[in-house]
């Protein structure tokens, strides 16, 4: 693998290749095995890095990158495009984006647990090279009648919440899965 | 009363807003213009949720139609779970449940009059500081720090796109600064336009079990009964802004909705009438950020929801009584803030 790559790697991973050039380093991901490999061990260094206080991460997380890579991109490239009505002319950049995506879903897929690290408390020298401190532990597993409640408590917070407070309680309940169950009630309605 | 204390909050935030051009230094102005590019802006892309070292990655896309904000987030983690915020509803799907939970929009037609503003008080509860910060994603960045004066509520850290407001990541911390919950896009995108099939769920909910919450309460007397209810202790800076009774998922009772915020974190409680059966409480429960605390008090179960710390929640719902209890003088005072 050539310094270029290596270097197109890195800055992909930054945020700061080109979009020119995403996307034909996502292609050439998807064809060269060895190449996704090297991708899989420059997300595992880049999360080491940024987490002083360890990480874990399976012993194929190289493999897991290259296979998130293969099926992000045929997931991608079977949904509904958000530029359905681009014109012919706009499909380079359309293919771009989505190969681009493909790869930085699959980063995102096999990404190891964030365990560790610093606080971010204000007096941080460099709040840029902040990262995720080790979470606490949450409250007890709710039962599911418990959860359902709570779940639908959630949502109608969330309505009464700021653009970003709803944000962090609606990926929440995504998350967390509250467990709704399946209950007899009367303002349910079949479909 | 929901409508009148809305319209209130409105003619509030439409005398303390400010024009969107933010001095660079003055953080209030910054979150300010991020609360309406969220609200405002055509937007999609792919972030990373960690909370309790659990990493998920999310894909959003929000749309502006008609002065209304269309929204779909979906997990993209193999669960399939989806909410989408349509004109009319926020839906709520669960296939791996086979459950849509379904809830009215309650905001005003008008974006901007619904959007919770930085309010004057803010500076009262929190240290409000903006710094120039590492490009994120190739854009330029500002960092704006949300730091709590107590203990009572969370901590931010905003990195925010100098060019758009919008936030490119963000943390949210506990008292002691530890993070609780990070979301890092990875992509974000904002065209003028996005198509509208975009924001339409990709779940089939043929057959699913449709779950909606209801505005008109089924028992005119338990939902009175509910109303006498109210937190006598709040947290400094929490005012009641919104109340509201409705029908919930899996409650057979009209239950009351109190809404708090102190400008930048809010807090519900919820008080059920009548409830002599269901969970034992006490019950403490954490999801993301937000927390939960749920207690018996006579026969009535409170629950206490918001993006503060355990502490908080607690301590509200504790603190629920009816106000028909109190002295005249104390229950006037009841739903207001209270120092401690």
């Amino acid at each position: 693998m050539t310094d270029r790559i290596n270097e197109q790697i890195s800055a992909f991973l930054d945020g700061e290749l080109p979009s020119g050039e995403i996307g034909l380093l996502a292609r050439r991901m998807e064809r060269d095995g060895e190449l996704r490999r090297a991708f899989g061990s420059y997300v595992l260094a880049g999360e080491v890095l940024r987490s002083p206080g360890g990480i874990t991460a399976r012993p194929d997380f190289a493999a897991r990158v290259s296979a998130a890579i293969d099926s992000s991109a045929s997931e991608s490239s079977g949904q509904a495009p958000l530029a359905s009505r681009s014109s012919r002319w706009s499909r380079p950049a359309l293919a771009t984006a989505v190969a681009a995506s493909a790869a930085l879903a699959a980063v995102l897929l096999v990404r190891p647990d964030m365990r560790g690290g610093e606080d971010i408390t204000a007096g941080n020298a460099d709040p840029g090279a902040a990262t995720l401190a080790a979470f606490p532990p949450g409250g007890a597993s709710p039962t599911p009648a418990q959860s359902q409640r709570l779940a639908g408590y959630l949502v109608a917070h969330s309505q009464f919440a700021s653009p970003i407070g709803r944000r962090n309680v609606w990926t929440g309940v995504l998350a967390a899965d509250p467990g709704i169950a399946r209950v007899a009630y009367d303002a349910v309605e079949a479909r | 009363m929901l409508r009148a204390v809305a319209l209130a909050t409105v003619g509030i935030l439409g005398l303390v807003s400010q024009p969107a051009a933010a001095s660079e230094d003055d953080a209030s102005e910054w979150l300010q213009r991020m609360s309406e590019a969220l609200a405002t802006r055509n937007y999609f892309g792919l972030f990373t949720h960690t909370t309790n070292g659990q990493s998920e990655t999310m894909r959003i896309v929000h749309r502006v139609e008609d002065d209304q904000s269309l929204e779909r987030l979906v997990s993209l983690d193999g669960s399939g779970r989806e909410i989408v915020r349509t004109a009319k509803e926020v839906h709520v799907y669960l296939p791996d449940r086979r459950v849509v939970l379904v809830e009215p929009r309650t905001e005003a037609s008008s974006l901007l009059k619904s959007l919770p503003t930085p309010s004057p008080q803010l500076d009262a509860h929190y240290d409000l500081q903006v710094r120039k910060g590492n490009k994120l994603l190739g854009r330029e960045v500002r960092i704006v720090d949300v730091r709590p004066r107590d203990a009572y509520r969370y901590g931010y850290r905003l990195w925010l796109d100098e060019e758009s407001a919008m936030p490119l990541r963000s943390v949210v911390t506990d008292p002691s600064g530890r993070a609780v919950e990070q979301i890092h896009f990875t992509r974000l995108e904002m065209p003028a336009r996005i198509d509208p099939s975009a924001t339409e769920p990709s779940v089939d909910a043929t057959g699913f079990q449709w779950i909606r919450t209801g505005r008109q309460p089924a028992n005119a007397a338990l939902a009175a009964k509910a109303a006498e209810w109210r937190p006598m202790r709040m947290p400094p800076g929490f005012r009641l802004i919104a109340s509201r009774v409705q029908t919930m998922p899996g409650v057979p009772v009209p239950v009351q909705h109190l809404i708090f915020s102190d400008g930048f974190a809010s807090v519900s409680v919820f008080i059920e009438p009548g409830s002599s059966s269901g969970p034992a409480p006490p019950e403490s429960t954490s999801v993301g950020s937000a927390n939960a605390f749920t207690i018996r008090v006579q026969d009535h179960i409170v629950t206490a929801v918001g993006e503060v710390p355990p502490a908080t929640v607690r301590d509200i719902a504790t603190s629920v009584a009816p106000v028909t209890s109190l002295a005249p003088d104390e229950a006037a005072k009841s739903g207001e803030p209270a120092s401690r």
